[in-house]
C-alpha cells in the first residue's frame, strides 16, 4: 500500500470531535479543517476517517423529485417538502425507517410525525440486533459500560463479531489493548477469545479461536452450559469442536476475575436468531455463579442504540413501533419493516439516514420499487436510485451537533466542526417542517369534512 | 489510506490437489456481512463508483474452491440461491481456509440473493444460505445499473434493460 504523507496544510484543528460511524462513538478525534472542509482526521480508524472525509461527488446537495420520465429533477425546498408532506398525509400504512445515523433531537420530531399519521417507526435494529433486543426481553441483560470492562476485564470474548473489520478501534480503545485500573499491563493481562466459524481478522490476533460450524452457535453454547453445570457431554464433537476443548474453555471462563462477552450479527443473522442470544445470555447467567461476566451487543451505527433507548423510554418498545391504532404497539413479525414490506402492506416509505436499497434483502426492496419512497440522507446511494423525493440532510457530528448513544448506552454529545453546504438543511429541521406541513394538510381535511 | 482501487487479495496458487477435481457448479454456503473495505467505501458515499463494485460485488472464496471451478482472482462468477442470482467477481479470501463457504460483503449485490425470510423474528436471514457458484462471462454491474436491472422501478420497457446505456459512476439528475 502506498505511503501517504501526513496532512500539514490546514487552517485549524477542531479537537474532541466524535466519530459518526460505528457504535464505539470514539469521541477523541481531531478534525483538520481547511476552507470549511475536513481535510484530515486524527485518531480515527480507517472507517471513521473515510466517513468524515466524505466523497463530495456523491453528496446530496439539492432537493429532488422524480418527474414523469422517472428522472430525478432538482426542485426548491418548498416544492420537495410539500410533495413529501402530501405523500405522508395521504398514506394508509406509512413506514418511517432509519434514524440510526441521525440525532436523538431529530427522532423527537419523528415520533410526533409518526403519531400524527399513524406510521410505523423502525430502525436498523430490525435488520441487525433486533433479535438481541428480543433476547434481552426474554432473559435479561447483565450490562457494563465499556469503561468498566476496560478497567476490570481479564477475559474478552467476541462471538459472531469481527471488530477488526466493523469496529476497528474497539479492541484498542475499550477492550483488549488499553491499560485499565486493575489491568496495568493492558494486553498482557487479558485473554482474547474469538468464536466465529470464519478465521476472521479478529480471530487471527486472538489467543484462542473457536471455529465452530456454520449455524453451530446454539449447540456450542449449550455444550458450554452443560460443562459449566458439571454435566458429562456425551458426544465427542459438538458443532465441530472436540469435547475436551469445550471442557477446557468452560473451565477457563469460570476461573477469570471479570469476563466480558461481545456479540455481533453472526448470532442474530443465522437460523436460530434470538434463541442464540438467549443461550449466550443464559451461559453468562451460569458463569455468574462462579465469577463476574457481562455482555454487550456490538451495535453497528453510532446511534442505533440511541433510537432503541429513546423509543423504549418514550413509547415502551425499542423498535418496530406501530402507531396505526393511535397508540404504540409492537409485535415481532408483524410491525417490523421487513415483514411489512414482504407482505406488501406499506404504501409510503420514508427513509431517514439509512440505506435500505443496499442493505435490505431483495425480496423487501422489490416492494419499495412499487411504492413512493422519500429519502432524507447525505449521500447519493442505492436508495436514491429507488427514491421519488430526495431531501438532502446534514452530517451529524461534523456539520451539526446532536446526541447519540454508544453501544453500552452512554449518551454522547456530538459537536459541530464545520458548516454544512448552503443548500442542505439539518435533519431536525426537515422532519419538523414535514410535521408542520402534514399537520396543515390534516387540519384542512378536517375543516372540509366538518362542513 | 482511505481510497483504494480494489481490495488487496492474496494471489491464487493453483494447488495440485488430488481431491480438487474440476467442477462446473459448486454447491456452497453463502455468508454476507460487513467488511472493512465495504464499510469505508459505503460510508464515504462512493457507492456509484467502480470502487464500490470492487469491494461489494465480490465473492471471497477459498483457493481450493477457486481451483475446482477454474477461476482466478477477479474472474466473474454467477451465484444463485432460492431468492435470485447475481454476477460477482471471485477473489481469494484472506480468511481462508473455509472450503464450502463464500463470503459476499453486504451491499446491493449480496442482497439480490439473501433471504428475506424473518421467521417472525424481524431479522432477515443474511447468513448461512445455500447457493451454487458457477463461472460466467457476464460483467459485474455498477451499482446504479444493478439497481435498475434488478428492481426496474423506473424502467418503461423491461425487455430493453440489457441494451440501455450505463448510468455511470456519477449521480444522474436534471439540474435546475
Ligand atoms: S472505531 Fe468506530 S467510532 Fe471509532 S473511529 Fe473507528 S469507526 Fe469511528
Amino acid at each position: 500500500m502506498a505511503y501517504e504523507p501526513p496532512v500539514t496544510d490546514y487552517d485549524e484543528i477542531v479537537e474532541n470531535g466524535t466519530c459518526a460511524f460505528c457504535g464505539c462513538n470514539c469521541d477523541d478525534l481531531d478534525f483538520l479543517v481547511k476552507d470549511g472542509h475536513v481535510v484530515g482526521v486524527r485518531h480515527a480508524c480507517r472507517l471513521g476517517a473515510s466517513k468524515v472525509m466524505e466523497d463530495m461527488d456523491q453528496r446530496l446537495l439539492v432537493p429532488m423529485i422524480r418527474d414523469e420520465n422517472g428522472e430525478l429533477q432538482e426542485v426548491d425546498w418548498d416544492t420537495a417538502l410539500d410533495k413529501a408532506a402530501e405523500l405522508i398525509a395521504n398514506a394508509v400504512r406509512p413506514i418511517f425507517y432509519g434514524w440510526s445515523e441521525t440525532s436523538i433531537e431529530t427522532m423527537k420530531h419523528g415520533i410526533r410525525l409518526g403519531e400524527l399519521v399513524g406510521a410505523v417507526l423502525d430502525n436498523q435494529a430490525t435488520i441487525c440486533h433486533g433479535p438481541s433486543l428480543q433476547a434481552v426481553q426474554n432473559v435479561g441483560y447483565p450490562v457494563a459500560t465499556l469503561g468498566e470492562i476496560k478497567n476490570r476485564a481479564d477475559m474478552i470474548v467476541y462471538t459472531g463479531s469481527n471488530p477488526m473489520n466493523s469496529h476497528p478501534r474497539h479492541l484498542s480503545r475499550y477492550s483488549t489493548f488499553p491499560r485499565g485500573w486493575f489491568r496495568q499491563r493492558g494486553r498482557f493481562d487479558r485473554t482474547l477469545v474469538t468464536m466465529d466459524p470464519k478465521y476472521s481478522d479478529t480471530a487471527k490476533m486472538s489467543d484462542i479461536w473457536i471455529g465452530f460450524e456454520q449455524n453451530g452457535d446454539y449447540g456450542f453454547y449449550n455444550a458450554i452450559r452443560a460443562a459449566l453445570r458439571g454435566k458429562e457431554i456425551d458426544q465427542d464433537f459438538v458443532s465441530g469442536i472436540p469435547k475436551e476443548d469445550i471442557m477446557e474453555l468452560a473451565e477457563a471462563m469460570k476461573n477469570v476475575q471479570f469476563g466480558a462477552l461481545y456479540f455481533g450479527l453472526g448470532l442474530t443473522h443465522t437460523l436460530s436468531k434470538q434463541r442464540n442470544i438467549d443461550m449466550a445470555i443464559e451461559m453468562l447467567a451460569d458463569l455468574n455463579k462462579y465469577t463476574k461476566w457481562v455482555l454487550t451487543p456490538m451495535r453497528g451505527h453510532f446511534n442505533v442504540n440511541g433510537f432503541n433507548i429513546f423509543m423504549a423510554y418514550e413509547m415502551g418498545f425499542p423498535y418496530g413501533v406501530d402507531f396505526c391504532r393511535g397508540y404504540p404497539r409492537y409485535m415481532n413479525g408483524e410491525t417490523n419493516t421487513i415483514d411489512l414490506l414482504t407482505r406488501k402492506e406499506c404504501d409510503v416509505f420514508m427513509v431517514i439516514a439509512a440505506d435500505p436499497g443496499a442493505h435490505y434483502p431483495g425480496g423487501a426492496v422489490k416492494h419499495l420499487a412499487e411504492i413512493p419512497v422519500i429519502q432524507v440522507d447525505i449521500h447519493w446511494g442505492p436508495s436514491t436510485e429507488i427514491a421519488d423525493v430526495v431531501l438532502p440532510g446534514s452530517f451529524i457530528g461534523v456539520e451539526c451537533a446532536g446526541t447519540s448513544y454508544r453501544m453500552d448506552g452512554v449518551p454522547i454529545h456530538m459537536k459541530k466542526a464545520v458548516d454544512k453546504p448552503e443548500t442542505c438543511r439539518d435533519d431536525e429541521w426537515i422532519i419538523r417542517e414535514l410535521h408542520e406541513r402534514v399537520q396543515k394538510i390534516k387540519a384542512e381535511e378536517a375543516a372540509v369534512a366538518s362542513k | 489510506m482511505t481510497y483504494i482501487e480494489k481490495p488487496v487479495v492474496p494471489k491464487v496458487v493453483k494447488l495440485e490437489e488430488p481431491t480438487a477435481t474440476e467442477r462446473e457448479v459448486l454447491n456452497m454456503m453463502l455468508n454476507t456481512g460487513s467488511d472493512i473495505y465495504q464499510g469505508a467505501c459505503k460510508k464515504r458515499g462512493s457507492t456509484c463508483k467502480d470502487e464500490y463494485r470492487k469491494v461489494c460485488g465480490v465473492a471471497y472464496m477459498d483457493p481450493k474452491d477457486m481451483a475446482r471451478l477454474g477461476v482466478s482472482n477477479w474472474d466473474t462468477v454467477k451465484v444463485t440461491t432460492d431468492w435470485g442470482e447475481v454476477i460477482v467477481s471471485a477473489v481469494h479470501s484472506r480468511d481462508a481456509p473455509h472450503e464450502g463457504t463464500i463470503f459476499i460483503p453486504k451491499g446491493p449485490w449480496a442482497n439480490v440473493i439473501t433471504s428475506h425470510e424473518t421467521y417472525c423474528c424481524c431479522d432477515p436471514t443474511y447468513k448461512g444460505i445455500y447457493c451454487t457458484v458457477e463461472t460466467s462471462d457476464e460483467e459485474v454491474l455498477l451499482m446504479a445499473d444493478l439497481m435498475r436491472a434488478v428492481y426496474k422501478k423506473y424502467v418503461v420497457d423491461e425487455e430493453t434493460i440489457p441494451e440501455l446505456e450505463s448510468l455511470g459512476e456519477m449521480p444522474v439528475y436534471k439540474k435546475k
